[in-house]
């Protein structure tokens, strides 16, 4: 479905596409030279994603698209047709609890003006997925495709490096949890005279 | 130091730890409002045409093509557009010029505004925008401070001087005469900025008539009742029709402490179109054009100094790039000044003499960032140290302590008549080189030397901040105001929580949190329960806004002052209600404690009640409600002592540098939230490391920006930027809250450390800045 | 730093791609990754009046190359990303993680890099290095360019207004060294080279020096000639007429590309081989 609109002196056509956001499904009206960061801001709203040079340098404007980072500015929405789309806003939970990441960030004063931190955020998210223990040099170099002006990214590695480690702990204590229950089963099922010895 | 950056997060927040900043939660959910987030009913959008000639006489601007409705275009010859900027100096030496909203009759600057356009989103303001012809006459271009100017930019200035003073003190040509030994050095610093990550954003709507309007205008600025005081004596209305909001700004360094002809273009735009709310969301290619730069100077300086090191005389100029034009408010003299004011640093010397010169060029304006033109001052100052030191056969840390001004000295006046309150250089040196590991690092540098390997460097800094700037000594230029002061209003609520209501602004810095902090503690209530509102000029008195590494000092003192008089009142009202002697009361945690007793008597939510709701209940003389707004004022300012040691590691193959370890300590006096002070102080050694060794707004001969984009503007990522070790002296200052700035330290020393260094590692002394790969391999080169 | 309007086809099948650029008389653009492409769209500096997007081409992915006879085949749509984590040719995959950041790797393609041609980039020189045989399908049917041919200055290729790149395909280098100098991580560089053994014998290439990346016949005859590092360095400084830009002088990039292709050297020379 396209209509005809006249600016200046060309005429575009205007193409629905069809956007999954944070779980949420969206049909927008788009011109084709609209890019996914101003279609986001402009059109859905959702402002947490910054425009901090629209030519791929900076990173603010970063989202995640089917799981992988994405520079907003640099897709546009029309080829973004059928996707899956994560932005800022959609990690915390609804309730106001921030994601492990974003939490990290906070403790660790990973943000100050706040520009850039979605962008940051972002990148974070995926490179955990990717890397569940980074070490901080593993963390400047995947992180060095995003700019923050404020911090002198001291406490952004911080906040990763502390997210990671949390994040293990979590995931350490549910595995010890898991051996205890294993090892409680074990043991009322040694009580019983048909479990096999060894 | 980078602990306290891990160190845990609570909810209590008394002044000296690290509550969770009260800005984080809407920041890290994307909830932050920032201009370029305002959607209001019937907006459009602005684009610029900016000029492509860097000097050029405006022939014609055609916009036949452009339906007026649909895209209304403004020029210089719009009506309302002939008013303009004028930077005011009282200073003697000083040519004043004007800056009009969109270029008139000539054009300056390649970048610079020369019409503007209106269409309903931003691709249709650009695609008009590219409808706008201009017909120009191309003129000479002079684009360096140093060269012969070409022609004159401003027809006030035929010289294009726009400042021009000498510091002077004692006899220097005597002193030079007999000193032991005489350094010369000539240094060229690189021009760049501070390229917040949020560029420049305004909404401008206009409700009225036009000359009876209401203008409301949301803009990233960090001075917002300036703004709004010169938008109104521009726009002739009265101060009370301006409302000036700055919401969320993502970034400022003083890049946004500046009233630009942009901002001034989008009001008188807003009047043409009443009830049109009118965005311009600056993007990065303007940024880089447009936007105020700093730091293209050059120095040509002799020092002398006496057999044992001491510095007897330093002698010189200066000259700084003002670009265009004269930066509202602060003037061509901004950087000038400062340099030469501020030239000799922490170090003792009584025969000075420095002439410095504002010059214009057909280069984007100069104005206010981080640092002001210190960097390249300590940088320049540190080089005739370490020359001086060569010279003598001295180590190069020797000759920096025998010339520090210490704790004996103080008050020790400057040479230019400033009064250094502080004398903890010395103190912060030692902690560098202690925490540093100095002897194991020489130790390593002489085994490579002797057996080969990438050299080692040892570098250092030592500078003074001037901070929290009073009446006395108060920022910029003798200007038609003096930026001293600052009034906060602290309110409680009937509920009991408290509001403030401060001056200020932040881009960042976490003052939403500080303010809190300090009241909290100084009225006796939660930190939860302070919330602070900035930014808005209906909301606050008055205040100047962030620069100068003031926000703490001056703004935390007037919250402070503020604070104390709501607790007396408190405190007062409450010894009724409670049948107390106030002198035996104490208000903690939101509630009344009687001396003696563990338990409260009553909390302050109960006495707000009474003070707002319940007039039949308040002591005779008592003034309902529970507010005060208190001015503050230092007179003076704080000097806070810093200094940088770093080690390096050069690749003589390819002259890439590899900092190994950068250590910095600081007088910040009494520190109010750990993690905010050492995010400053990383936030500003990164843009000092930047400056040195990567961002350089490069223009050619012709005055075309060559780096006009972060392709070829290179800011540091984390992979460039070092792991910081921060430390602190706490001296408190003499203010009430015993603070010193520190918003602005970090960037003065990198320079100067990485060129000393250098020096260091392989005896190369470097003249010009950003240090490159390829400049230290060039150099390396010719040693060879 | 808006783009000029267009319109925008997404094609569905190279043919149908072809058919559409044949149709616009030069006025189309071909976008890939777009990772260079818009850029250049929102700063106006490219208006084509149609684009025509190949991200939905399956049959030019690879999830995994064609490997033949020391050759290893890959789709134009293959992802930075996919090039740096695929185990069957080393130094795609080491050049490839150099690329960029991320979220650039994961968008960025093969050949559309190779396509924009930008000397200063990785795929253009790993393409001359690997004696690359590029496919592609224009109005006229399929063709092949070897690498050597492809590349016809700063930013220029052979490829026809009509034509689509399809196919690359790669020499497996028995051994190989690369070495890049960048001011930041993930810079285009200022000077890149590679060093590779291939059935034929060596070749050397460096990137960032002229407006395409040039193979250095004299230093690949040193090389074959087993002349020690050093030596071969001293022929790539002789060798090569490098560019003066705003980022660097001619000297320095001299010197520079002489350096990098010694690291390279040792490297490929310390290194086994992986297609022997």
């Amino acid at each position: 479905m396209t209509t005809d609109r006249v600016t200046t002196d060309r005429v575009t056509t205007e193409t629905k596409v069809e956007l999954s956001i944070n779980g949420r499904r969206h049909v927008v009206g788009v011109e084709p030279r609209h890019t996914l960061g101003d279609v986001l801001r402009e059109q859905l709203g959702l402002t947490g994603t910054h425009l901090g040079c629209e030519h791929g340098v900076c990173g603010a404007c970063t989202v995640l698209v089917d799981g992988e980072p994405t520079r907003s500015c640099l897709v546009f929405a029309v080829q973004m047709d059928q996707t899956e789309i994560t932005t800022i806003e959609g990690l915390a939970a609804a309730d106001g609890t921030l994601h492990p990441v974003q939490e990290a960030f906070s403790a660790c004063h990973g943000l100050q003006c706040g520009f850039c931190t979605p962008g940051f955020v972002l990148t974070a998210v995926h490179l955990l997925a990717t890397n569940p223990a980074p070490d901080r040099a593993t963390i400047r170099r995947e992180l060095s495709g995003n700019l923050c002006r404020c911090t002198g990214y001291v406490g952004i590695i911080s906040a990763v490096e502390r997210a990671a480690v949390e994040r293990a702990a979590v995931e350490r204590a549910a595995v010890e949890r898991a051996v205890t229950n294993a090892a409680a089963v074990a043991a009322s099922a040694a009580d019983e005279p048909s479990s096999p010895r060894h | 130091m980078v602990a306290s950056l891990d160190q845990s997060t609570t909810t209590a927040g008394p002044i000296g730890t690290s509550p969770r900043r009260k800005e984080d939660h809407r920041l890290l959910t994307g909830r932050g409002r920032f201009v370029s987030d305002l959607q209001l009913p019937r907006m459009r959008h602005v684009a610029f045409v900016r000029s492509t000639y860097a000097h050029a006489r405006i022939v014609s601007i055609d916009c036949n093509e452009l339906d007026p409705i649909d895209h209304p275009v403004f020029t210089a010859l719009s009506p309302g557009f002939e008013v303009g900027l004028f930077a005011q100096s009282a200073l003697p030496g000083y040519v004043e010029t004007e800056q009009p909203p969109l270029a008139r009759g000539k054009t300056r600057f390649a970048g610079e505004a020369i019409a503007a356009v209106v269409a309903d989103d931003r691709y249709q303001a650009e695609d008009a925008a590219e409808g706008v012809v201009v017909d120009y006459e191309p003129l000479p271009v002079t684009v360096r401070a140093w060269d012969e100017p070409q022609h004159p930019v401003h027809d006030a200035a035929l010289d294009n001087v726009l400042l021009a003073r000498t510091f002077s003190a004692g006899d220097v040509d005597a002193a030079l005469a007999a000193a032991a030994v005489v350094v010369r050095r000539e240094v060229v610093t690189n021009r760049h900025g501070g390229n917040p990550m949020e560029g420049r954003a305004g909404v401008a709507l206009w409700e009225g008539s036009a000359r009876d309007g209401h203008l409301t205008f949301w803009s990233g600025t960090q001075i917002p009742h300036l703004v709004r005081n010169l938008l109104a004596e521009l726009l002739e209305l009265p101060e009370s029709n301006v409302r000036v909001i700055a919401p969320d700004v993502g970034g400022g360094f003083g890049t946004k402490a500046v009233l630009y002809p942009e901002d001034l273009a989008l009001c008188l735009m807003a009047r043409s179109l009443p009830g049109t709310p009118l965005k311009w969301v600056e993007d990065r290619a303007e940024h880089l054009a447009a936007a105020t730069a700093a730091r293209d100077h050059r120095y040509e300086l002799e020092a002398g100094f006496d057999a044992e090191g001491h510095l007897v005389g330093i002698r010189g100029e200066a000259w700084c790039n003002v670009g265009a034009y004269s930066v509202y408010p602060w003037t061509a003299g901004i950087e000038a000044l400062m340099a030469g004011g501020l030239l000799t640093g922490p170090y003792k010397v009584e025969n000075y003499r420095c002439s410095v010169r504002g010059v214009a060029t057909n280069t984007a304006p100069s104005g206010p960032y981080r640092g002001v033109a210190r960097p390249a001052t300590v940088y320049a100052m540190e080089c005739l140290l370490d020359s001086g030191a060569r010279a003598l056969g001295m180590d190069s840390i020797d000759i920096r302590r025998v010339n520090l001004i210490g704790p004996d000295d103080v008050p020790y006046r400057l040479p230019t008549r400033l009064i250094d309150d502080t004398g903890h250089y010395a103190e912060c040196l030692d902690a560098c080189i202690e925490r540093l590991g100095l002897d194991e690092l020489r130790a390593e540098q002489a085994r490579r030397r002797a057996e080969g390997g990438k050299p080692i460097g040892i570098g250092l800094a030592c500078y003074n901040e001037l901070t929290g700037l009073g009446r006395a000594a108060s920022a910029g230029p003798r200007m038609p105001f003096r930026t001293g002061h600052e009034a906060c209003t602290v309110r409680i609520n009937p509920d009991g929580k408290v509001v403030v209501l401060s001056g200020v602004t932040s881009q960042g810095q976490g003052l939403e949190t500080t303010l809190a902090q300090v009241v909290a503690e100084a009225v006796g209530v939660n930190y939860d329960d302070v919330e602070v509102r900035y930014g808005d000029t209906d909301q606050s008195l008055w205040g100047f806004g962030a620069f100068s590494s003031r926000q703490a000092v001056i703004a935390g003192g007037a919250a402070n002052l503020a604070a104390v008089d709501v607790r007396e009142s408190a405190l007062r009202l409450a010894a009724e209600l409670y049948e107390a002697s106030p002198d035996d009361l104490r208000l903690e945690n939101g509630s009344f404690y009687v001396a003696g007793s563990p338990e409260a008597v009553g909390t302050l939510a109960d006495a707000a009640r009474v003070a707002y709701l319940e007039s039949n209940r308040l002591p005779p003389g008592f003034e309902p409600g529970l507010d005060a707004t208190r001015f503050y004022d230092p007179v003076m300012g704080a000097f806070a002592a810093g200094v940088q040691v770093a080690a390096i590691e050069l690749d003589p193959s390819t002259g890439e540098i590899t900092i190994l370890r950068w250590v910095c300590v600081e007088d910040a006096g009494r520190v109010v939230h750990p993690q905010i002070v050492d995010g400053q102080i990383a936030g500003s050694l990164a843009q000092g490391i930047g400056g040195a060794q990567y961002e350089h707004l490069v223009y050619d001969d012709e005055g075309n920006l060559r780096t006009g984009t972060l392709l070829d503007y290179l800011m540091p990522t984390s992979a460039e930027i070092p792991e910081f070790e921060i430390g602190h002296i706490e001296r408190p200052a003499d203010n009430p809250l015993g603070v010193r700035g520190v918003g602005e330290g970090g960037t003065l020393g990198p320079a100067a450390v990485l060129a000393s260094a250098v020096a260091d590692a392989v005896g190369i002394d470097i003249d010009q800045l950003p240090l490159t790969p390829e400049r230290l391999w060039l150099a390396l080169e010719d040693q060879r | 730093m808006k783009s000029a309007p267009f319109d925008y086809h997404r094609a569905t099948s190279v043919d149908d791609a072809v058919a559409v650029l044949t149709a616009s008389d030069g006025e189309a653009k071909v976008i890939a990754g777009g990772q260079s492409l818009v850029p250049l769209l929102s700063m106006r500096m490219a208006q084509p009046t149609v684009l025509v997007d190949l991200n939905g081409l399956a049959e030019l992915r690879s999830d995994r190359p064609t490997v033949t006879d020391g050759r290893a085949r890959f789709g134009s749509m293959t992802r930075h990303a996919q090039l740096a984590i695929q185990t069957h040719h080393g130094l795609a995959a080491e050049m490839a993680g150099w690329i960029g950041h991320t979220a650039i790797r994961t968008r960025g393609t093969l050949g559309g890099s190779l396509a924009h041609a930008d000397p200063n980039a990785e795929c253009p020189a790993l393409a001359l290095a690997c004696d690359a045989a590029l496919s592609v399908q224009g109005a006229d049917g399929v063709r092949t360019i070897p690498a050597a041919e492809f590349f016809a200055g700063m930013l220029q290729t052979a490829l026809a207004d009509d034509e689509i790149l399809t196919v690359i395909d790669l020499a497996v280098p028995r051994r190989w060294g690369f070495a890049e100098l960048a001011r930041r991580h993930g810079d285009f560089a200022l000077v890149l080279a590679t060093v590779t053994e291939l059935a034929d014998g060596w070749r050397v290439v460096v990137g960032g020096v002229e407006g395409t990346p040039v193979r250095l016949a004299d230093a690949e005859a040193a090389l074959s000639s087993d002349a020690s590092t050093d030596e071969v360095g001293r022929t790539v400084e002789e060798s090569i007429v490098a560019y003066d830009d705003l980022h660097a002088t001619s000297r320095y990039r001299r010197a520079m590309a002489a350096e990098l292709v010694r690291r390279a050297v040792d490297q490929a020379r310390r290194t086994q081989g992986e297609a022997s």
